[in-house]
């Protein structure tokens, strides 16, 4: 009965936030403000039980961690721009986070993304098959012009604006092809919503 | 007025209307269309395969309803191939609403499969924190994971005794829709600890998985709805995404058609001025 109730519920707003595509009407608008609604409960909720009360004040009231106070204080030092008098000690959160995230991000991604990314253009272009060689100049070639493209301490002329051109039909490729698989993931979600009207709710597939 | 401008002005509800019956008409009369099987998604495929039976797969449910178009079909198709294999799977999710929707295929499969939860599969449910829950969680799962989804101490379980570290983990598979997602594995998790990442994203996320995948730092790769569709072929499920691949088809070459005729008519306009 729940979940005749709930595919009912899901199948009616989903007609009328396709309503739009005719035009704007009261049903489309009741749809996406249940939307908005139910979002911003569902992470409030998510936002108490997952981070909240599990990392804070469980530890807190519950363990006997009294030190978590701390982060506590320093959290709360991102309001002391209300008051002008402290606004000055909002440096204390921020330097924090900066230090933090600088120590973990840049060093990991420096280790997992760039020099992996790097060392991936480092590609045989002898003893390998023709085809091998003809696809790896190409990764190279469209690594090394794309960059060059992004080097704006000399103007864009002679064979740097050469360059540079090329660099930009190697990015004009990669847009092309993430313009198809965008196009290709819209067309899923429709995709997926009427097979849940065809399927779930009417049972004709 | 000619054809030709008279379809300048037409209304773009009809174009609508014509997507719609697009995918419409290929559900409910499939032309079961063939299905190529990429090289990424082979290669999910023959990780899985090569792994020996009893292995964790650790899979990460990093999605939302709003992609479960998407993602939904491929999650099914993975876990019913790791089952048939038996091996174990370890499911968590970097998003809320993820380990949820996982949980529903989990289950469902596990009881075609007649497995244990606990022994053969576990969810630990939602685990917040991104990047720095991932570098904590290859060190020393305890760490990070105490309890499952419903709150039962995970040492209870004998899958949960199981895991303690990364190198617990024969792969770890992703299903992601953004941030938090594969990038914050490969960079976070497989950097760190060297364990093997595959991974099925959203259409969109697709193009940029490939500098990865040439690198080596991701195996295999199921791409949107069409990834998911191959994955059923290999594994000789018929489901959703095989289901969506004929709608899928006509709607690209109906868009092909729509792009064709954009530009003839626009040449024609110039070229009238």
């Amino acid at each position: 009965m729940i979940n005749t109730l709930g595919i009912w519920i899901a199948a009616v707003l989903t007609l009328a936030i396709y309503s739009f595509l005719y035009k704007d009407n009261p049903f489309y608008k009741i749809a996406e403000n249940i939307f908005v609604g139910v979002s911003a409960g569902y992470w409030a909720v998510v936002l108490w039980f997952d981070f909240a009360w599990p990392n804070l004040f469980e530890p807190l009231f519950y363990r006997g961690q009294w030190y978590n106070i701390f982060p506590v204080f320093i959290g709360l030092l991102m309001f002391a721009p209300l008051i002008p008098k402290i606004s000055w000690m909002i440096r204390i959160p921020l330097t924090f986070t900066m230090g933090i995230s600088m120590a973990v991000f840049i060093t990991q991604i420096v280790q997992g993304d760039i020099f992996p990314q790097l060392q991936a253009t480092f590609l045989p272009l002898k003893d390998v098959p023709a085809f091998t060689i003809f696809s790896n100049l190409l990764i190279i070639i469209g690594v090394i012009f794309t960059l060059i493209y992004f080097y704006f301490s000399k103007e864009h002329k002679g064979p740097l604006g050469i360059f540079a051109r090329i660099g930009i039909w190697f990015m004009m490729v990669s847009f092309g092809a993430s313009f198809g698989y965008t196009i290709m993931a819209r067309v899923s979600l429709f995709i997926g919503r009427v097979y849940f009207l065809l399927h779930n709710w009417l049972g004709v597939i | 007025m000619n054809l030709i401008e008279r379809l300048s002005k037409l209304d773009r509800r009809i174009i609508f209307l014509l997507v719609a019956l697009a995918v419409i008409i290929p559900m409910l009369v499939p032309l079961n269309l063939p299905v190529d099987i990429t090289k990424p998604v082979k290669n999910v495929y023959q990780k899985i395969e090569s792994l020996p039976e009893g292995s964790v797969v650790l899979i990460s449910t990093d999605y939302d309803p709003g992609s479960e178009a998407e993602l939904y079909p491929a999650t099914e198709a993975v876990i019913e191939h790791c089952f048939h294999k038996n091996l174990k799977i370890y499911m968590m999710g970097l998003w809320p609403a993820g380990s949820e929707l996982g949980n529903v295929a989990l289950n469902q499969i596990a009881q075609i499969y007649n497995k244990k939860y606990g022994e053969d599969y576990i969810n630990v449910g939602y685990r917040p924190g991104g990047a720095i829950m991932l570098l904590s969680l290859g060190r020393n799962f305890a760490d990070v994971i105490k309890v499952d989804y419903q709150g039962v101490p995970i040492d209870s379980f004998p899958l949960g005794k199981k895991v303690k570290s990364a190198k617990d983990l024969g792969l770890v598979m992703t299903f992601s829709a953004g941030d938090p997602g594969i990038l914050h594995w490969i960079i976070y998790f497989h950097a760190r600890y060297g364990i093997p990442i595959c991974g099925a994203t959203t259409a969109i996320m697709a193009p940029q998985q490939y500098a990865y995948l040439s690198s080596g730092q991701l195996v295999g790769l199921l791409g949107g709805l069409k990834g998911a569709a191959e994955y059923e072929t290999l594994v000789n499920k018929k489901g959703r995404g095989l289901r969506g691949m004929d709608a899928q088809s006509i709607v690209h070459l109906l868009l092909v058609g729509f792009i064709v005729l954009g530009n003839v008519i626009l040449v024609y306009q110039r070229r009238k001025k």
